[in-house]
């Protein structure tokens, strides 16, 4: 185990430098919907599910937040040390691939507890929200954090320029999170768009946040807590899976 | 004595480039062993199939008696590595460099300060320990790598061109030194484009060329048996040296590069 915690250290010691700009962004980007949503257009857009527009909308922002953070934390940890080659030293380690992937994803984890924590702090002392239920907010961070931490393991693995992983945040992270109910209900969507929110998986975790958070959901918690967690064992052991096949790391 | 590495038939392509060609090799343990080849020959990718960041197309490696297929992670901790390429993270210090891989390598928080301490100290980087690596010239930047191979104690130590830019005199400690931790039973496997060094160093060598061993033995054998040997007297070549005194005399013995260019056609500096 002291590889691992060795290699989580190293994470942690990598972000940790760059502190500024893992709680600097959500901190001014939830700050500002808030103003935005919050002060000026909410007003005029009205409650959703009983809940001011902002309310309703902060769950989403954390979650989007969470998922840039801990997929961006991963994918440039991995990828970095792919250029620079000194994933070669961790590999020629006596360190099961199991582990290294493990400390990736936990470090994605870590930096998506932080983010989570800052927007939410911000929600709180900018608005009127009062979380539900803070460990089941904690457990969804948690699950959102993994699912997207292992996704930015799969895509530095697959990588092969910078391009390939801004590709892969705007092309299906983006339209993913837009589309996934963090702006609106699922309730005032026509048939066709409900059902294109509903096949859209980020629809369950953001929905499943927004429960432990405001305490309302469009779909049963359950099933968004079966779905979130199935997808992060999924995304987990798929990204173990290719680091150990060696995928574009073992020639 | 039990063989530190034992490779057997080992083959190693890349799309339609052989590599590796069938090639075998067993190291003792306690050897300090040289290979020499022209570049592309083969040298980094048996090394860097030794320790598991290339796959064999066919063949096996056994350290100390267990394939590296099957026991990745035993034989592992038995191997330190000092590549030709850097592949470090950058914009780490060199304490955390050095603690990070005794880390790596199962060592407690407080044995690694202790080695990391103990190996500055002896590649006189103690005053460079917070130093970030990029900031640090090619030559102490050599000195950590080769002092990071070296956090887990190994018992195989493998140095890809370990004097690759460093300056006589530090070239002549790192000597002193690889002797010393090879008398103290470390393994070391040794590639490099200088002569002398492999002269110097090892007691066997091996040259490669075209993915194979096209020749093996100890360095006065390999002399002896490629090189041409005679006395130069008056620009007269004689093989003995009756009624002759020694102002009159010039001897040719021949060295290990006459040996690797015979029998691969290439110059060792150019290589």
């Amino acid at each position: 185990m002291i590889s691992f915690f060795t290699l989580l250290e190293r994470e942690l010691y990598r972000f940790g430098r760059l502190a500024a700009q893992t709680i600097a962004p959500p901190f001014v980007t939830t700050a500002l919907f808030i103003v935005i949503f919050g002060y000026s257009l909410g007003q005029k857009i009205g409650a959703i599910a009983g809940f001011p527009y902002i309310l309703f909308i902060l769950p989403g922002l954390s979650g989007m937040s969470i998922i840039t953070n801990s997929f961006s934390n991963s994918s440039s940890s991995l990828y970095m040390a792919r250029m620079d080659r000194s994933i070669e030293n961790i590999l020629v380690a006596p360190i099961s691939s199991f582990r290294i992937v493990l400390s990736f994803v936990v470090g994605g984890i870590v930096r998506g507890l932080t983010v989570g924590i800052v927007t939410m702090l911000t929600a709180y002392i900018m608005t009127d929200l009062t979380i539900h239920n803070i460990p089941l907010a904690l457990l969804f961070v948690i699950l959102i954090s993994t699912i997207f931490s292992a996704l930015g393991v799969i895509a530095a693995l697959w990588g092969n320029d910078w391009e390939h992983l801004a590709a892969f945040s705007t092309f299906i992270l983006a339209p993913l999170s837009y589309l996934g109910g963090t702006f609106y209900s699922i309730a005032t969507l026509p048939p066709l768009w409900k059902k294109v929110s509903l096949s859209n998986p980020m629809y369950y975790m953001v929905d499943g946040y927004r429960s432990a958070i405001l305490g309302h959901s469009d779909v049963s918690l359950t099933i968004a807590l079966a779905f979130s967690s199935g997808l992060a064992c999924i995304t987990f052991l798929c990204a173990v899976f290719l680091f150990k096949k060696g995928y574009r790391i073992i020639v | 004595m039990e063989a530190a590495i034992s490779i057997n038939k080992l083959s190693k392509t890349y799309k339609k480039t052989e590599a590796l060609k069938s090639l075998s090799l067993e190291i003792p343990m306690g050897e300090f062993f040289g290979l020499l080849g022209p570049n592309g020959a083969g040298k980094t990718t048996l090394i860097k199939t030794i320790v598991g960041l290339a796959r064999p197309t066919s063949g096996s490696i056994l350290v100390f008696g267990q394939n590296i297929q099957d026991y990745p992670l035993k034989t592992k901790a038995v191997i330190g590595l000092s590549p030709q390429e850097q592949n470090i993270d950058r914009y780490f210090t060199v304490r955390k460099i050095l603690e990070f891989q005794g880390g790596y390598f199962g060592l407690r928080h407080k044995e690694r300060r202790q080695k990391a301490e103990e190996l500055l100290g002896k590649f006189n980087l103690t005053d460079k320990v917070d130093e970030e690596f990029w900031k640090l010239s090619g030559g102490m930047q050599r000195r950590v790598m080769i002092a990071r191979s070296l956090m887990a104690s190994p018992k195989i130590l493998i140095l890809d061109e370990p004097t690759a830019g460093i300056d006589v005199e530090q070239r002549h400690e790192l000597w002193d030194f690889l002797k010393n931790l090879n008398r103290d039973g470390t393994t070391i496997i040794l590639t490099t484009h200088y002569i002398d060094e492999a002269e110097y160093l090892c007691e066997r060598v091996a040259i490669i060329d075209a993915g194979q061993i096209v020749e093996m033995g100890f360095p006065k054998e390999l002399i002896k048996k490629h090189c041409e040997q005679y006395f130069l007297v008056n620009g007269e070549k004689k093989k003995d040296l009756m009624g002759l005194t020694v102002d009159q005399v010039q001897v040719h013995q021949g060295d290990l590069e006459q040996v690797f260019i015979k029998l691969t056609g290439k110059k060792l500096e150019s290589a």
